[in-house]
């Protein structure tokens, strides 16, 4: 690589840019311009939104039906408010035509008065206030009345008490007072702490996007890559001075927002200077953050990169860039939740890590060795994708894809054709939002019937109807298969080493992302024999998941995907099918078993024994859960409802020596072809 | 000089099919020579010269240009090299002069002499008017000029032309055919590939007529003539296709 080269590339390309209208406006203009507007005109326009509010004109209606003395003493009071006006009693409508007339807006409470006498005595008058709370009038209309009234009360009560001379700070008895020790700098930087990875994240991507599908796919659109690649100059050269330039561009963007923003800030608060004190903006705090950027953009615009160098033109960029926008939209919006902090897990998780960091940053507690770990994780995934980006700009295929035609292609006529992969991601997408909308409102009403249901009806049977008139061969596809009965020992004898194995993984996803004590408790709660009994519970968690599910992965979808070849087809249907839990914290877990599972299938070319292995784990989980105390001689494996880690060799040997089984009792010779991958 | 050696190139199709969309090519061409390959569309002209721009890896066959193997030192390929295909586009944000400045700094032309070079080539093409505009005010003949000059800028002993005439008038086209003569006459080794016989005609002194990847026949213009007794190179084209249909019969 020469480095006066990728310095020639990367300068056309910065002057090539900064002649670009839209690279102008969406990196240098916008920034400029955004935060002024987005603040100054927010904080004003919300300010006289409310000064307009408080002097409005708000008409109630108060239904006395009571008409007491204190009742009249209510009406007394809040007809002291200003601005509030309570429309004359003397039309009696009843109650109804008045809810109307609040629905309408016309009027923006109305209060019934009625009263009950209490065990003692004493006259409790009930009221009731009616306002909307999607209107801003009505509910302000309900505040006035609440504290109006809540002073009143305070009064009755002491005449009351003077009346039985006792006195009224026998009330007191406890005295809350409030008081916020948090310094503006702090507030600041929690309200900013909010938003700004969020904006800032944004903006920098859509920044670079269009920078980075105008350097690649643009070239190829316009017909000039051809030139650069015929060009004395080196692919990765041509590859890392665009890579810069994505950069260079994006950090100018960042340095722009942080800019804009600071300014923005200080003429808010320097206007309400009187109010709020005199104090610094967190300036090092920004100067912090643009340091952080630089590795998430470098990341970022590598990925860009890659989208752009695979795309045919600007516009198939555009649309590839699309769902990692979206992705990361919704990654960098965890600063809004509440409860996330940030730890060994989300540190490794790219925005989310920034997101949460940019966050403390602000607050001004962060902690050092999460910043490290942040970055360097990013720097890692940079060189990762930087070299991905260079071997596809080194690969023809990519450089020089010609149109995809046949698409959708997959309805077509020739039924036999119908599994394959596309078909497959169709269909499962259809399965997992029945199984989100359908599967879990049957759960909710009744969870054992609600199973029973959800397996047969949204699992199994999609499947046979499908590959009844698809005109497949069931016994084929599903590889209902005589098989050697020793496969059944060997997978039973497997079962207990999977358990654990699976366990232990799920102990250390565990460590890096803790789960709250209730998910735990709601998984045990579906296992424990509580509410049902335990053959109850075997069959519906246990051997009919064991059959429908098998019958769903390993049976329909491992067969369509054979023409990707034996390890890709097992690996992508155990993906499938750890998504199909609906829950990231087993994914991983499941998956793993889901592996496992597809090579049984694949090896004995029999459903038979996957379905006896995945009802053996399910099983066994489900005693252990409920009967640990028998199972006395797990006592020195799981300790504190840990699973020790030391079980891991033996495990592994157990099943070595059972996949050693599997190899001498179902040889290779004897596969049928027409199975093979 | 070019030396092709048993070229091809295959390509799998969508329906997974394998294309020979090169097949088994040989030919040379000289220096002070222009060779032109001829061929109708999906001939398989522009996929050849990609595979001897370095552009596309062959599937098997060699080439060597000016004496450098293809395969193995396909970075002395390309600083011999000046290619230019009908389709290649320019930088529409940049100016003339700061395009060709560009290429010359990616084909390492020494800093001093990129000033000269430039001035030099205008004067030849008549350029100076617009060489300090945008690319996206220049109409398509001066773009064509813009783009020669780019492409040889380093004086190249090879050049590659894939249909440089394609859509232009017929003066500009001229122009062009006019500047590859001079080419010639200053010894370099030009290789042009057109599917218009006529044009294959006028300046070829050696016709590569090519057909669904492979050669029909090879020779120049008098041999054609000599060898089939025909006058027009449109029947002697077609009578070479026949012979191949007649064969594969
Ligand atoms: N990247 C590619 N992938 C698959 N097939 C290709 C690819 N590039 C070219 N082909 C096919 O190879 C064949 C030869 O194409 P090529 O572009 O070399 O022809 P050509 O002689 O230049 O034709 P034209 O006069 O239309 O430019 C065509 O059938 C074309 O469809
Ligand atoms: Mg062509």
């Amino acid at each position: 690589m020469n480095i006066k080269k990728i310095i020639v590339i990367y300068k056309k390309e910065m002057l090539d840019l900064l002649r670009d209208k839209r690279t102008i406006i969406t990196s240098f203009v916008l920034p400029i311009i955004l935060y002024p507007l987005l603040m100054i005109g927010l904080t004003s326009m919300t300010s006289r939104q409310e000064i307009k509010l408080e002097q409005q004109e708000i008409v109630i209606y108060l239904n006395d039906m009571s008409q007491n003395e204190i009742s009249r003493e209510i009406r007394g009071s809040l007809s002291e408010i200003e601005t509030l006006q309570i429309m004359d009693e003397a039309i009696v409508y009843n109650e109804d035509t008045y809810l109307d007339l609040l629905k309408d807006k016309s009027i923006e409470a109305l209060i019934t008065v009625e009263d009950s006498l209490s065990s003692t005595g004493y006259t409790i008058l009930n009221l009731t206030c009616f306002y909307d709370e999607t209107s801003e009038k009505s509910s302000m209309a309900y505040r006035k009345i609440r504290d109006n009234l809540r002073d009143l009360e305070e009064v009755l009560i002491s005449k009351r008490l003077d009346k039985i001379k006792i006195n009224s700070e026998i009330l007191n008895a406890v005295e809350i007072k409030k008081e916020n020790i948090a310094p503006p700098e702090q507030m600041v930087g929690f309200i900013v702490g909010k938003f700004l990875p969020y904006l800032l994240i944004i903006l920098t991507i859509s920044g670079a996007s269009v920078i980075a599908s105008d350097l690649i796919a643009g070239e190829k659109e316009r017909g000039t890559l051809e030139t650069i690649l015929v060009s004395a100059a080196k692919r990765n050269e041509l590859v890392i001075g665009k890579y810069l330039t994505i950069i260079t561009i994006s950090i100018i963007t960042v340095l722009l927002n942080l800019l804009s923003m600071y300014i923005a800030f200080r003429h808010i608060f320097m206007q309400m200077g009187q109010t709020m004190g005199n104090f610094q903006l967190p300036i090092g705090n920004f100067a912090l953050i643009l340091l952080l950027m630089i590795p998430l953009i470098t990341f970022f615009s590598a990925i860009l990169l890659s989208i752009s160098t695979y795309s045919r033109n600007i516009k198939e960029a555009q649309s590839y860039q699309m769902p990692l926008l979206f992705g990361a939209i919704m990654l960098s919006m965890v600063s809004f939740l509440p409860g996330f902090e940030l730890n060994l897990g989300f540190s490794l998780i790219p925005i989310v890590n920034f997101s949460l960091l940019m966050r403390d940053i602000m607050l001004n507690n962060y902690q050092l060795s999460y910043l490290f770990i942040v970055i360097g994780s990013t720097l890692v995934l940079d060189v990762v994708t930087v070299y991905i980006s260079i071997k596809l700009f080194h690969s023809e295929n990519v450089l020089f894809r010609t149109a995809e035609e046949k698409s959708l292609k997959f309805w077509g006529k020739n039924k036999k054709n119908i599994l394959n992969l596309q078909f497959v991601l169709v269909y499962f997408v259809i399965m997992i939002l029945a199984l989100y909308y359908i599967g879990e409102r049957w759960q909710i009403q009744d969870l054992m019937r609600g199973l029973v249901k959800t397996e047969v009806l949204l699992i199994l049977l999609p499947v046979i109807v499908i590959l009844r008139f698809s005109k497949t061969d069931i016994k084929k596809t599903l590889r209902l298969n005589y098989t050697n009965p020793m496969n059944f020992l060997l997978v039973i004898i497997a079962a207990l080493p999977f358990l654990l194995l699976a366990g232990i993984v799920g102990q250390i996803i565990n460590l890096i992302f803790p789960l709250s004590d209730t998910y735990l408790e709601n998984l045990q709660s579906l296992l424990s024999t509580d509410q049902n009994s335990i053959w109850l519970i075997i069959f519906v968690v246990g051997i009919l998941p064991g059959i429908c599910e098998e019958v769903m992965f390993r049976g329909f979808i491992l067969s369509s995907l054979k023409k990707s070849g034996f390890w890709h087809g097992i690996i992508f249907t155990a993906v499938l099918f750890g998504v199909f839990h609906l829950d990231p914290f087993r994914f991983l877990p499941v998956s793993l078993l889901g592996i496992w599972l597809g090579y049984l299938a694949w090896k004995t070319k029999s459903l038979y024994v996957p379905i006896l292995a995945h009802i053996m784990q399910n099983s066994l989980a489900i005693l252990i859960t409920n009967y640990s105390d028998k199972f006395k001689f797990l006592d020195f494996i799981v300790k504190d409802g840990n699973i020790a880690y030391w079980v891991i060799i033996p495990a592994v040997i157990i099943i070595y020596f059972v996949v050693k089984g599997l190899h001498t009792f179902n040889p290779a010779e004897t596969q049928d072809n027409s199975l093979e991958y | 000089m070019i030396t092709v050696n048993n070229l091809s190139k295959v390509f799998r199709q969508q329906n997974g099919e394998e294309l020979y969309a090169v097949n088994n090519l040989s030919f040379t061409a000289d220096k002070g020579e222009i060779v032109v390959l001829l061929g109708v569309n999906g001939a398989g002209k522009t996929t050849t010269m990609r595979m001897l721009s370095t552009i596309l890896q062959p599937s098997s066959g060699t080439a060597t240009l000016e004496g450098y193997d293809l395969k193995k030192d396909p970075q002395n390929v390309r600083a011999n090299l000046g290619f230019l295909s009908g389709d290649t586009g320019l930088y529409a944000r940049l100016t003339a002069r700061e395009t060709i400045t560009y290429f010359a700094r990616l084909y390492d032309v020494p800093e001093n002499k990129i000033h000269d070079r430039i001035n030099k080539m205008a004067d030849l093409l008549d350029m100076h008017d617009f060489l300090d505009k945008k690319i996206d005010f220049l109409s398509t003949g001066m773009k064509q000029k813009v783009s020669i000059v780019r492409s040889i800028i380093h004086d190249p002993p090879i050049m590659i032309f894939d249909e440089p005439t394609a859509g232009l008038d017929i003066l500009t086209a001229k122009n062009i055919i006019s500047f590859i003569h001079k080419c010639k006459e200053d010894g370099k080794c030009v290789l042009f590939s057109t599917h218009i016989m006529r044009e294959a005609e006028r300046i070829a002194d050696k016709i590569v007529m090519i057909h669904q990847g492979k050669v029909l026949a090879q020779g120049s213009w008098e041999e054609f003539i000599e060898n089939t007794g025909l006058h027009d190179l449109d029947d002697i084209f077609i009578h070479y296709v026949n012979n191949v249909v007649k064969e594969d019969a």
